[in-house]
Formats: structure tokens, sequence, C-alpha cells
């Protein structure tokens, strides 16, 4: 076994339907509460649902003026306005570079995209003006933050679905290990269109109602957006320079189902060697897991693959592992829905408490996990969280954070 | 973990000239450019753009993939599925090490021709119109899921999106893959589809070789009078497996991953590149130092070279600037033959690096002097022991590899 350096978690950042801050996540996820409510980014009148996690418009208070820009997306204002906050939290400067950007969204900027197009194809007035399209790939809210940080480490966005901002935590994880980089930005951003809202609707994927994961009664997901950004730094360079660690960053690991292009495997098993594969990498047992930050979509064959997945895992423990699905807060931020999450377990530990899982409804008698609802549930020091995500294709990937607040693991 | 040199034991390719890397050794090593004209009858184009691009529809790859099972997949899943059973077939990989390898896959610009019929679909005929099977096919790691599923393949399995810099940061996330025990073998593949709106875009950014005063569209890299590039498609995988692994099974290892490396440079603009080279030589020379490797021990570049005025800029500059003192080694532009796309430039790029003829470079006539980059001329090449590739992305991205030419 070949000596590699600890990762730790130095600053946090978010965007979602609660706010744009991880403090205005923090705040919603333990309400118990659904950001979810009536779309208004765009005409959802002939779609067969109308709710989404919308990002709401930036406060005043604000006070940068890169969220306003409209020289970048959508997508790549949540990702800067997010990484600025982790960049600030961790006091970094550019002097520290290179610094790396790991980075995972599946739309890019096909919000204004679809507006060149529109306008293309004569559905809207308007001259098609190409400036839009200048933020349209994929790698462009990486891109952004790179670039507005003055970053020029490392730069690269994955795109494998919903498992894009977990696997890119992983690869930053990697590069850190390897020594190629001390320092990255993780993460993810991805916003709303209507190709992915008419796309999942032509699925029947989504709930008409606010999303309920895990519940006997769940039809669906609820599509949202944002982002979500962590520091990752060697243990060393944290204190050579006195930033105070969150969390660590202690494995990942990741799967194929190579089973179907939307439906997981029945039996979760692509999923369950994932989570094996980070406790391996973590050098963990699964005893040693405390809670879960599950992927938890609302979808019927989802949910039930998950929990398929986690008693593969945990064994007869799986019953009592405390568990928690994000997503019937803030909808499924897809590409960086795993971001969004690996920030929220962050969170979890910091605060000692793991979010509930908003939405009513009793828990699906097939669905044997302890589900947290309702109440924000108390965690002891030394926890350690593993964040799940699945994705089309059957990618599947999985994190694993531990408590830092009570000092340096052995 | 362990830390052993990953070896390429495997190539596969579908590219404008045909199955497989003989077919595309063939037109390098020709100096052959297979155009076909873009379908321009949905108006998209503006009068006097580009009319041809390098790509492979024409290319019958049932072979590889029987029609029928191909028939919902997307034409760059196609391309991939096909690449990547001949870079298994070729590689003589076992079914048992296969379904745990990992796959990571470059695109520079997704699924566009499916993302487009289904924009269509919504934007023209209202959301209920759209196609599940094509919204299924229009996340960009649809190539890489449809190869894992059609070949049992269950590692990690990733994809990774940075423009021009896609596919050799594939080939760093897919080595690493491999050097540090997270698969046994990685598939590392790169896949673009081109189609008529996405031309269109490319030409309306002015990125495109535009007809010259004969009517011909000729990407020009590194020369005086380069234009644009011309655009391409298609896709190829290798094989990628630890060292002693490929050794202890007898497998052919055509060259060796010795190191990857990767920066950004942060004044480019979003969808162009920057001006100075100063940081971005400085970050590769620390890079290639750190890694042992001098610019006397490069015996050949392959370059991104595509006929960008400012993209074969940045990139020549830096090169000099790398290699200071010293003369360049000789310097391959495959683009000019493959068209810019990942694919072609990943094979054309390994088969330069195992000592493949290449041809002179076409559209080259006329030295840029603020470059100081004369493209491979035709002739002999020396045989490469270590081969310096290199790619820059619009928006900044830039990475890089060197490979080393196997003596087994």
């Amino acid at each position: 076994m070949i000596d590699r350096p600890r990762v730790v978690v130095t600053g946090i950042g978010a965007v979602s339907a609660w706010g744009w801050t991880s403090g205005d996540l923090q705040r919603g996820l333990r309400t118990g509460q659904s950001a979810i409510s009536e779309l208004t980014l765009f005409d959802s009148s002939a779609q067969r649902t109308h709710l989404a996690a919308e990002v709401p418009p930036p406060p005043d208070s604000r006070p940068d003026s890169i969220v306003a820009s409209r020289h970048l997306s959508r997508a790549d204002r949540f990702a800067v306005a997010a990484a600025s906050e982790a960049f600030g939290q961790a006091d970094l400067s550019p002097s520290m570079n290179p610094v790396g950007v790991f980075f995972g969204g599946s739309t890019g900027g096909m919000w204004e995209c679809e507006e060149y197009v529109a306008r293309l194809l004569g559905v809207r007035a308007g001259r098609p003006g190409i400036a839009c399209l200048a933020s349209q790939q994929i790698n462009c809210p990486g891109d952004a933050v790179a670039r507005q940080l003055r970053l020029t480490g490392p730069t690269l966005t994955i795109s494998s679905a919903c498992a894009s901002g977990t696997l890119a935590v992983g690869a930053a994880l990697d590069a850190i290990r390897r020594g190629e980089i001390d320092v990255a930005i993780a993460g993810g951003s991805d916003a709303l269109c209507v190709l992915t809202y008419s796309g999942f609707n032509a699925l029947r994927s989504v709930d008409p109602e606010p999303c309920r994961p895990f519940r006997a009664d769940r039809v669906g997901l609820s599509l949202g957006e944002g982002a979500g950004v962590l520091v990752l730094e060697t243990l060393r360079s944290a204190q050579s320079r006195g930033a105070k660690p969150l969390a660590e960053l202690l494995g990942w690991g990741a799967s194929c189902d190579a089973h179907h292009m939307t439906a997981p495997h029945p039996e979760g098993e692509g999923a369950a060697r994932a989570i094996a594969a980070a406790l391996s990498d973590a050098e963990l047992q699964p005893d040693e897991i405390g809670f879960v930050n599950a992927h938890g979509t609302g979808t019927p064959l989802n949910d039930i693959s998950e929990c398929r997945a986690l008693h593969r895992v945990f064994g007869p423990r799986a019953s009592g592992i405390p568990v928690t699905a994000n997503k019937a807060s803030v909808g499924h931020q897809l590409g960086c829905s795993g971001a969004v999450e690996a920030v929220a377990t962050v969170l979890a530990l910091v605060h000692r408490e793991i979010q509930p899982t908003a939405g009513g409804g009793e828990v699906d008698g097939e669905i044997d996990l302890d589900v947290v609802l309702e109440h924000p549930r108390s965690i002891a020091p030394g926890s350690i969280g593993v964040s799940v995500s699945f994705a089309f294709g059957g990618a599947c990937a999985a994190v694993i954070v531990a408590d830092w607040t009570i000092g340096a693991r052995s | 973990m362990s830390h052993e040199a990953a070896v390429i034991t495997g190539v596969g390719a579908v590219t404008a000239a045909g199955c497989g890397s003989a077919r595309l050794a063939e037109a390098l090593a020709t100096s052959q450019v297979i155009q076909t004209e873009v379908d321009r009858s949905a108006g998209y184009h503006r009068a006097g753009s580009a009319r041809t691009a390098v790509t492979a529809r024409h290319v019958d790859t049932s072979e590889w993939l029987l029609p029928l099972a191909g028939r919902r997949m997307s034409v760059g899943s196609r391309y991939a599925v096909s690449a990547a059973r001949m870079a298994v077939e070729s590689a003589a990989v076992e079914p048992d090490i296969l379904s745990r390898a990992s796959i990571t896959t470059g695109t520079a610009y997704g699924a566009a021709e499916v993302t487009e019929k289904l924009l269509r679909q919504i934007l023209l005929d209202g959301p209920e119109a759209a196609s599940p099977a094509l919204f299924t096919e229009s996340v960009a790691n649809a190539p890489a899921a449809q190869v894992a599923i059609s070949m049992g393949v269950k590692g990690p399995n990733v994809t990774i999106t940075q423009r021009q810099a896609s596919p050799l940061l594939a080939l760093a996330e897919g080595s690493a893959m491999v050097t540090t025990g997270r698969a046994p073998v990685g598939l590392v593949g790169a896949v673009d589809e081109l189609n008529p709106l996405l031309h269109s875009v490319l030409d309306r950014f002015g990125a495109l070789a535009r007809p010259d005063h004969d009517g011909c569209e000729v990407a020009r890299p590194f020369d005086g009078h380069r234009r644009g590039f011309l655009a391409g498609d298609g896709a190829a995988f290798l094989v990628l497996e630890n060292q002693t692994a490929a050794r202890r099974r007898g497998a052919q290892i055509l060259c060796r991953v010795v190191t990857c490396g990767r920066g950004f440079d942060p004044d480019a603009p979003r969808a162009g590149w920057g001006r100075d080279p100063s940081a971005l030589s400085e970050t590769v020379s620390r890079h290639l130092h750190a890694a042992g490797i001098t610019a006397e021990q490069i015996d050949l570049i392959v370059a991104s070279g595509c006929g960008s005025p400012s993209a074969d800029r940045i990139e020549a500059l830096v090169l000099r600037s790398v290699f200071k003192d010293h003369p360049l080694p000789p310097v391959l532009a495959p683009k000019a033959v493959t068209g810019d796309h990942g694919g072609g430039f990943l094979a054309a790029s390994v088969l330069a690096a195992c000592g493949s003829p290449f041809g002179a470079t076409p559209g080259f006539d006329e030295p840029d002097p603020e470059l100081g980059v004369v493209p491979h001329q035709g002739g002999e090449l020396p045989s490469p022991r270590l081969t310096l590739i290199t790619s820059f992305a619009a928006g900044g991205a830039v990475a890089w590899a060197v490979l080393e030419r196997s003596e087994e």
C-alpha cells in the first residue's frame, strides 16, 4: 500500500431552490419542507406536470455582479456563485495555483441554446444570435469557475448524467492523491431547461406533485436546478495555511449497471458495487457508515433498487442506518445533484444532524430502511456518511465523508 | 494502489476513412482527406458558409454492430460501440477482465444530432411529442453507456466533455483508473457526431474553413493563410492495462502512457483561445520536467493544430517555448486529414507513437512567421521513442500526454 495524502473539505458552496448559499440550503433542508413549487422559468402549460425546484432570483444583498452577468448562462452563474462561496470560505487565492476544477453537469447552457433554436426554427420572434451559444457547452460552468477564480490547474467536466457531480468529486480526490495538485474545486452545476423537463415527462418519470422518495405512494421525481461545490485539499495544505477542515473525504467508488439505458438494475447490483468500491477505497468496513445520503429520486424503480443495493452492502444492518433524500426538498438537480448532496452530507456532519426527507406519506413497506422523516436526526461526533448517485446509462458512484469536528481520524 | 505505468494494447476506430485503425493509417500515410457535403436542406447555413465535413456517416459498421442492435442508438453510440468492439478484439481482452473494465470517454459536443431532433419535436410539435428514446440518447454519456451495455462492462463509467481536450483528458482519467487499481483494464475513447445544426453553428462562430477561391475547403494547420478547421466526426477506443498484467497475458503492447498533464488558461474567452502562451508554457515545461522528460528526448509531436487561427497560434507558441533553444522535432497535424474530432485525433496519436508513416500535411503551403512551426512535409519520420501529444480546447482547457513506443 502506497501512502496517500489525507484530503479534507475546507469550503463549501451551494445554490438551490432554497437560495444562493450553502447556509440557505442547510436552513431549507432541515425544515423538512419542500422547495418544489410552480415552475415559472418557462411556460409549462403544455407539459404533463408543472412543478420544479427553481432557483429564486439572487438576493439584492449579493455583492458580486457575476450572478447577474449577461455573458454567463444560468448554469454558469450558479456554478460561479457556489464556487465563489466555497473559495471564500476556504480562504483560497489564485496564488495557490495550480488549483484544479472538477465539475459535473448534464446540460450546460441548454436553456439559452433553446432560445437560439426556437428563433432559428421561427417558433419565436427575433434574430437567432450566437452570443448565447458561447456558454452552451456542458463544460462552460466549470470553465467559468476557473476563469472567474483565475485557476490554472487541471480543468475538466464530467457529464455522466445524474452521477456527474459525484464522479467529479471522486476524480478530484484521485488527482490530489496522485500529487497532481494540492487543492481542487469539485462540484457541479445544472439549470432547468425545456429539453430535460419535456424529456423526463416523456418518460413518465415526473410526479405531478412534489416528489416523495421512499414513500408508498411515490410516482416519480421532481426536477430541480442549482450548484454544489466543495474545496478539497490535502490535510497538509490545509494545516500549513491554517485552514479549518469541515470534513474529511475518505474515498469514492464507481461502477456501471450495464443493464439498461434508463432503468436501474432491479437488485441494485451496480449501486452496491459502487458503494462497496467506495468503502474499499476509504479502507472502511460497512458497519462504520453512520448514515446514507441517498440518490432517492422518488421513482418507483429507483427507490426499491437503491434499497436493495443498501441491503446488499450493509446486510440486515441496512434497516437501521438513517437514510435521507435531499431531492424531496430541492428536486433532482441532475448533473449537479451528487455535488449538492455531497455538500449536504458535509453540512450534516458539521451540524451533527441528518436533514429530514421532505414530503408526506408512509414509507413503502417494501423499503426496509430507516428513512429520516419530518425532523432532523442527531448524529454522533465522528460519524461517517456515504452519498450515492445513479444515472442514465447505469453509471453509479458514491463518496464517503467523515466528521472532522472531533479532530483527526487515526 | 499501484503506480505502474499503463500500456495501450488495443485500438479501434470509426473514421471517414472506414472501420479500423488500418484504414485511418492508410489515409494518414497518403494524406487523403475524405470530405463529404453536409446536408444544408434545413436552412441553418448562411450563404458562403462552409459546405463540407470529414464525417464517418457513410461508413458501414454492420460488421461490428448489427443494424437491428443499433437501431435505437444515436450515431455517436453506434460509432462508439463499433470502435470499442474493434479495440477489445485487437487487444484480445478476456470476458471476465472486460466485465470489470472502466470506460472513460471524451466528447466535445455530445449527442448533437439527437438533441437537435428532440428540440425540434418539442419546439415545433409541443412537449408531448418528445420521444423518450431520443431523450435517453441525448445525454452525453449515452455512447459510453451503450458500450457498457452491449459488452457487459461493469467498471466505472465516466464521460468527459471538455471540447478539443476531451480525448487526452479521457486518456488521463482512464489511465489513472488502471494505474490506481480501480479497474484491471480501461477502455478509453473519444466520440463525436456532427449534424447540420452543429456544423452551421461552428461556421457562424467563424471556426470552419470556408470555400477558397476555387471552391475547396481546406484546413491549413500552422499555415500563414489558415482560416479555420474542417469539422469531423467518428470514434476511437483504446484498451489500457497495467504493463505487468499485459505481459502476463501475452498481450501485444503498442505503447506506454508515460505521463499525462493538464492545465487551464483563465484568459481564454468562453469559445476561443488565449493570446499569451507564457503561463501554459511554464505549466507544460514544469510537468515534463517533473516526469523526468527533457525536450531533446521528445522525438515526435502530435499537435491538435487544425487550421484555426487562434488555436494553432497558442499551441505553436507554447510548443516553441517548451522546446526553447532546441529545434522542434517533427510535428504532425492529423486533424488536417481526420477533421476536428476527438476520435480521429486519439487514434492518429497512437498510430504516430507506434511509428506509423504520415504523409505531408494537407493544405500547408506557407509558414506563419509568428508561429514558426512547419508541420510534417512528407518523407520518412524518425522512429519515435517518445511522442508528445497536445490538445488546446476552446475555452481554455489544455491537455497533453507523452507516449513511449513499445520495443516488445
